[in-house]
């Protein structure tokens, strides 16, 4: 491989893997408070998408019940609104479906102090639900936004290492530079904000963090809603570079967050960045005579870690109950 | 005769999902959630399917003739009992939620080496397999499946009441006081695995033929959550727990039939609903709550 074989890969692998650490935040954030993955988290990430897209191009698509829906009826052009407030708006709205998750199907089970296993069961009824419903609204379909999304910006930045032209898309840049603002507002939240403050108390320890006036309960809510911002906007992120490819295109990358979790520490917000940025890298790397094994890569990575280093690269070792 | 014509195959395909579903149980039984079955199963089918289509395996078929879809449930079974052993012995050391993601792990990576080799026909998969000892009808195959569950409760019954048996819950019940006690839990919980494994492949050697054809979409991650989603909506502490949930939720499809597209969207909520309201699982509901085992199933989410 040389040099620029080398840079390009790493660019690529750097805007891909800042993608996956933010998609694995929402996993950690939820992990790291109630102890328990939540399923539904790769159904979010779809649906962020197809709400950024019907946002920002005012249909919902051609297929479905909601084929030829017009959203805004009597505006020239589908949407009135840009991408960029179609972005936002559309995080927001997987942000208060993740609220309405844990409302509906985590809260009755934490109320009850059910296994945790019934809590994983439970979400993936939700992401089944979801995944098929969106699957009834807007159909099978692969979408792609329109290239018009990113308005005048150039359509690609170009520049020669020796004689090699290194290409990077514009959507790469969009995809990285969103990623790291929302990672460093997120940390800045989290590690400096009475928010983040109370976030980290209830993570520690709920019971304690609840005797010393933190509503536990508000706090798991907030955790859900930015869990599924996080995940909506990965979703968005994802599919503005390569398409929204049907419903179930949220399982795959789903089961990626998984490994990327594991890979930096369980409930490590830290390690969470860092494990997506490393999976993104080991993915991009993949030469090419192998690429039918690219998609496997994060699975390796993730059996392999757990094998060798269960607690993962940034995660507190597991203490034993004895 | 027309009612099994009808609906043969469902009725075959309700008693294989409850033998996939016994298959996860078995990990259950010594405390271990492991979500591998689907790769076992996908395994043993890609076994049989390739002795039975594979044109290096021709002069063993003539020779063998019927006794080819004996040959391989055995070494379908023995091949996993192998694999098994090698990814249990190190993966066990895992537990809760961390060996549930080793073995989602574990799958994902089978499945994307069945699309990558030739051997097993890649996306495309393996097709025209023939049907186990020249079945006309689908539902023959619950000649097949029937004895198999039956023989797997007999022996689940047999393995609960021995020594082993005892040894799985004890460590499902607390790990650190069984090892104190001189049981060492890693062996057991390998046997556990192996046991799954090995019920899983055989599982899937029967159905290659079953289902006439095979590939990479038969183990997944969908199957996994489903496998698990019958041992829980059954019932996790009672063998007939996976039997329950796993033909109950494998024929809810059917049942919602008439609502078309909108049965696999009830069926998630039927998931959300049975883990709010049935915390024990279907069985449950039967079966009188005993003092000692009162207190739910920990499940052991390292934190």
């Amino acid at each position: 491989m040389d040099f620029a074989q080398f840079l390009q890969n790493l660019l690529n692998g750097l805007s891909i893997g800042s993608v996956y650490a933010i998609f694995a935040l929402g996993y950690t954030l939820i992990f790291s408070i109630l102890g328990i993955i939540n399923f539904a988290h790769g159904a979010i990430f779809a649906l962020g998408a197809y709400l950024t897209f019907t946002l920002a191009v005012g249909e919902f698509g051609i297929n479905g019940i909601l084929k030829n829906v017009d959203l805004f009826p009597g505006v020239e052009g589908g949407s009135p609104i840009g991408f960029p407030l179609a972005l936002l708006l559309g995080s927001l709205l997987a942000g208060l479906l993740g609220v309405l998750i844990e409302r509906f199907a985590f809260r009755p089970l934490r109320a009850r102090g059910a296994d945790p296993l019934l809590a994983l069961v439970s979400s993936l009824g939700v992401a089944l639900v979801l995944v098929n419903l969106i699957q009834l609204l807007v159909g099978a379909e692969i979408y792609s936004f329109p290239s018009t999304i990113y308005g005048s910006l150039p359509p690609a930045v170009r520049f020669d290492v020796g004689d090699t032209p290194i290409v990077i898309r514009t959507v790469q840049v969009i995809i990285f530079v969103v990623s790291l603002v929302i990672l460093l507002l997120l940390g800045y939240v989290i590690g400096r904000t009475k928010i983040g403050k109370a976030l980290r108390a209830v993570a520690e320890n709920p019971a304690t963090a609840s005797l010393l006036g933190i509503s536990v309960d508000r706090y798991i809510l907030i955790t859900f809603f930015l869990s599924g911002f996080l995940g909506g906007l990965a979703g968005t992120l994802v599919s503005t570079s390569f398409g929204i490819s049907g419903p179930y295109f949220g399982v795959t990358y789903g089961l990626k967050g998984l490994a990327v979790i594991v890979l930096g520490g369980l409930g490590s917000i830290p390690g969470a960045v860092v494990g997506g940025l490393v999976i993104g890298l080991a993915e991009a790397f993949v030469p090419a005579q192998f690429s039918a094994y690219k998609e496997a890569v994060a699975f390796a990575i993730l059996f392999v870690i757990l094998l060798v280093r269960p607690q993962g690269l940034l995660g507190r070792a597991v203490i034993q109950k004895v | 005769m027309d009612f099994l014509q009808n609906y043969g195959f469902l009725l075959a395909t309700l008693v294989q999902q409850a033998l996939l579903g016994l298959s996860l149980y078995f990990p259950l039984l010594s405390g271990q959630l492991s979500l591998a079955s689907p790769g076992f199963y996908a395994l043993g089918g890609y076994v049989a399917a390739i002795l039975l289509v594979n044109p290096a395996f021709a002069g063993l078929r003539d020779a063998l003739g019927n006794w080819t879809f004996v040959l391989t449930w055995l070494v379908a079974g023995l091949i996993c009992a192998v694999l098994g052993l090698l990814v249990g012995i190190p993966a066990l050391r895992l537990r809760g939620i961390y060996l549930a993601l080793a073995t989602v792990a574990f799958v994902q990576i089978l499945q994307y080496v069945a699309l990558n080799l030739d051997v097993t026909g890649g996306a495309v998969g393996l097709f025209g397999i023939p049907q186990a000892f020249g079945f006309q009808d689908r539902w023959q195959y619950l000649l097949l499946f029937l004895p198999l569950l039956a023989v797997t409760l007999l022996f689940t019954r047999q393995l609960e009441r021995s020594r082993t048996g005892r040894a799985f819950r004890a460590i499902r019940d607390d790990e650190l006081a069984a090892d104190a006690m001189g049981i060492p839990p890693t062996r057991y919980k390998v046997l556990a695995f192996v046991i799954g494994a090995v019920l899983a492949g055989i599982v899937g050697a029967m159905s290659a033929p079953f289902l006439n054809t095979w590939n990479a979409r038969q183990g997944t991650f969908d199957a996994s959550i489903a496998f698990l989603a019958y041992v829980l909506i059954g019932g996790s502490r009672n063998m007939w727990g996976p039997v329950l949930g796993g033909t109950l939720l494998a024929a809810l499809p059917e049942v919602l039939r008439p609502l078309q597209d909108w049965r696999l969207v009830i069926n998630g909520l039927v998931l959300v609903l049975a883990s709010l309201y049935l915390p024990q699982g279907l069985v449950g509901l039967f079966t009188r709550r005993r003092a000692p085992s009162a207190r739910p199933a920990k499940a052991e989410v390292a934190k």
